[in-house]
């Protein structure tokens, strides 16, 4: 049985979050990655089906179910547990450690679960483990963040909770296994659960509330698993709902014109994880054995180089101390690697023919034409030419070109994170060139081409034209100091509000109850020290108050008392003998 | 940007249009694929009204001071 669980990838890794603190400090880094590539190495040598089951109460947890999609996804959470692994090398950190592996274990956990239960355990998990990636910044902001994040989870959990509960007991699969298109209460919940981790709005705020907040190296882990963990659970319940087709296209728009708007860099990027996840949303919504293909693709790729631009992003918050796009500019010569690595990111992530975006996110966009939906198809087009101006463009320039804005000085940025960042630029140059690499362990048999002209001919007009846009526009999109209001508005902005109506307001009450009651007691017990008081006869002193004289009752008093231990005693003794 | 950046933007579009004429002229799977350099024009469309739009969208209601929450 213990061997048997071994062989589950998140148990190694999250056995090897408890192991962590058992291991010298000096080697903790490399045990760190070990992991991760032990987990590398089970997960391609499993074989598909469900292969590890533990009795729990009357069910039985499938813990291991392995197929292609649960495998591709695995391996891309493995990939990036070991690419994080090696930016945090330098990391001493013993907390952050510990709750990344954990975390990691958890989204792969999620991946290989076969059932409702070990799903929901493994997701929790997730939540749990990467609050602390956000605590360990420990500023005030990250504390709030923190506390925020892991609420929205909490609640977001509990939806999830309560819709697999009323699945069950509408005598629903215990296994997972793809869910019906109604909206019946249970799909509902669980639909707005899974849409929570997704980031799909209005449920998102938590991401780009968070992330930027996190610690350097959390971000990048974040960036990874939790939207990622989320759309593979979409793949499986909810291929084929229409309603994702139409929220994914929302999405991906919605996190352009925020991306448009804020002044910090990781949250530029942050609004542009939940773009890029609208791709695939829609590409769950649309439901074709293409589309699916092109989700997952997609998320294969957006791993890649979401983690990588984080990587760029917090080499600039390591190197400067600072984060936002009007505290920046003119330092790109400081740092010529890292903008390098950058910038093969961004070329991946706007689709630029040669890097993985190209092969994905074209897959999705094509699945799209091939469902007749060429509304679905130009707005996607649409939110990858905002794609390109933000994280291709805007970010890029006024970070590390244009003019600088304020005082700092760049220090040098750790070897192991660049070795990171060029893993990740090594990972999405190779699968844009070589597609195959990808496509032959998708789910389902690829019969797509990315690189045909007409893919060609429409990439090179949207980003030729996307730049010109850019370089006449460029005053516009320069960062201002704001902050933009979000969907979180509503449990941030009321939290006073709801601080007095819930917390304050029954304290005051409270609080007066309490000093009535006291008040009430403190009158009783001067009344009943002396009863005689209340008589209307009895000796007063000159002032005309009764004088209250202890020995002018305790006889009598003394006497009575005597009189009921002595009634006790007898009855006690006639019950007794 | 200097003048070599925009002749190299200029024949990379150039080259875009002659394979749109030459490879793509009867490929019409989606209607907008009768217009000439739609893809040209649908960045630059794209790209300057996704600008204005979210300004607009920014100065109306979103955007607000950086200890908006804090007060």
């Amino acid at each position: 049985m213990i061997v048997e669980l071994l062989s589950v990838p998140a148990i190694i890794l999250i056995l090897g979050a408890f192991l962590l603190p058992l291991i010298p400090e000096r080697i903790r880094s490399s045990a760190f990655i070990l992991f991760p590539l032990i987990a590398l190495g089970v997960l391609w040598t499993l074989p598909e089906g469900s292969l590890v089951q533990l009795p729990f109460a009357s069910y039985e947890l499938h813990l291991l179910t392995v197929d292609a999609l649960s495998r591709i996804f695995g391996t891309i959470f493995v990939m990036i547990a070991i690419i994080g692994g090696i930016y945090a090398f330098h990391i001493k950190d013993l907390g952050q450690q510990t709750s990344a592996l954990a975390y990691a274990g958890g989204a792969l956990g999620v991946t290989f679960a076969g059932d409702f239960f070990s799903l929901f355990f493994f997701w929790e998990i997730m939540a749990a483990a990467s609050t602390w990636l956000i605590w360990a910044r420990q500023t005030e902001a990250s504390d709030k963040a923190g506390m925020r994040y892991v609420l929205v989870h909490i609640f977001g959990g509990g939806l999830f909770m309560t819709g697999i509960l009323l699945h069950l007991n509408g005598g629903g699969s215990f296994l997972i296994e793809s869910l019906e298109q109604t909206y019946t209460v249970a799909n509902v919940f669980m639909l707005l659960g899974v849409g929570l981790n997704s980031a799909i709005p209005p449920l998102h705020a938590w991401l780009a509330d968070a992330y930027p907040k996190a610690t350097i190296t959390g971000a990048v882990f974040m960036s990874a698993f939790t939207t990622k963990s989320a759309v593979y659970v979409l793949i499986r319940l909810f291929p084929g709902w229409d309603i994702l087709i139409y929220w994914g296209v929302a999405m991906a728009l919605y996190g352009v014109v925020y991306a448009v708007l804020v002044n910090d860099i990781r949250e530029i990027l942050a609004y542009h994880i939940v773009s890029q996840v609208g791709y695939m949303v829609a590409g769950v919504g649309i439901g074709t054995e293409m589309a699916i293909n092109g989700t997952t693709a997609h998320a294969f790729s957006h791993i890649l180089y979401k983690s990588l631009l984080f990587m760029g992003a917090g080499a600039v918050i390591y190197a400067t101390g600072k984060s936002k796009l009007t505290e920046l500019g003119g330092f790109a010569k400081k740092m010529p690697v890292v903008v390098g690595l950058y910038m093969i990111g961004a070329f991946s992530i706007s689709g630029f023919p040669f890097f993985n975006g190209f092969i994905s996110k074209s897959m999705v966009v094509s699945a799209a034409g091939a469902a007749h939906l060429p509304t679905i198809m130009l707005l996607l087009i649409l939110a990858s030419v905002g794609t390109f101006l933000h994280t291709g463009l805007k970010l890029p320039y006024f970070t590390w070109f244009g003019e600088k804005k304020s005082d700092f000085s760049v220090s040098d940025v750790p070897l192991n994170m660049k070795i990171a960042m060029g893993m990740g630029a090594f990972f999405c140059t190779l699968f844009g060139v070589y597609p195959a690499l990808l496509y032959n362990y998708l789910p389902y048999a690829v019969d797509y081409t990315p690189y045909t002209i007409y893919h060609f001919v429409e990439m090179m007009q949207i980003l030729v034209f996307t730049f010109v846009g850019f370089w006449l526009l460029r005053k516009k999109l320069e960062g201002s100091p704001h902050i933009a209001i979000d969907t979180d508005w509503f449990y941030r902005r009321p939290a006073d509000a709801v601080q007095y109506a819930f917390v304050e307001l029954p304290n005051r009450f409270y609080g007066f109850v309490e000093q009535r009651s006291l008040k009430i007691a403190g009158g009783l017990s001067r009344f009943s020290k002396n009863p005689l008081q209340l008589l209307p006869f009895g000796s007063s002193n000159p002032d005309g108050k009764k004088e209250i004289k202890s020995d002018d009752f305790s006889a009598s008093i003394g006497a009575a008392l005597a009189f009921i231990l002595f009634g006790f005693i007898v009855a006690s003794l006639v019950v007794l003998l | 940007m200097k003048k070599w950046h925009w002749i190299a933007l200029g024949i990379v579009f150039l080259i875009s249009l002659i394979l749109e004429f030459t490879f793509l002229a009867d490929y019409d799977s989606h209607w907008w694929n009768h217009i000439p350099a739609f893809y040209a024009i649908w960045g630059f469309v794209g790209c300057v009204a996704i600008i204005y739009i979210s300004k607009w969208l920014g100065k109306f209601f979103i955007l607000s001071d950086e200890d908006y929450y804090d007060r």
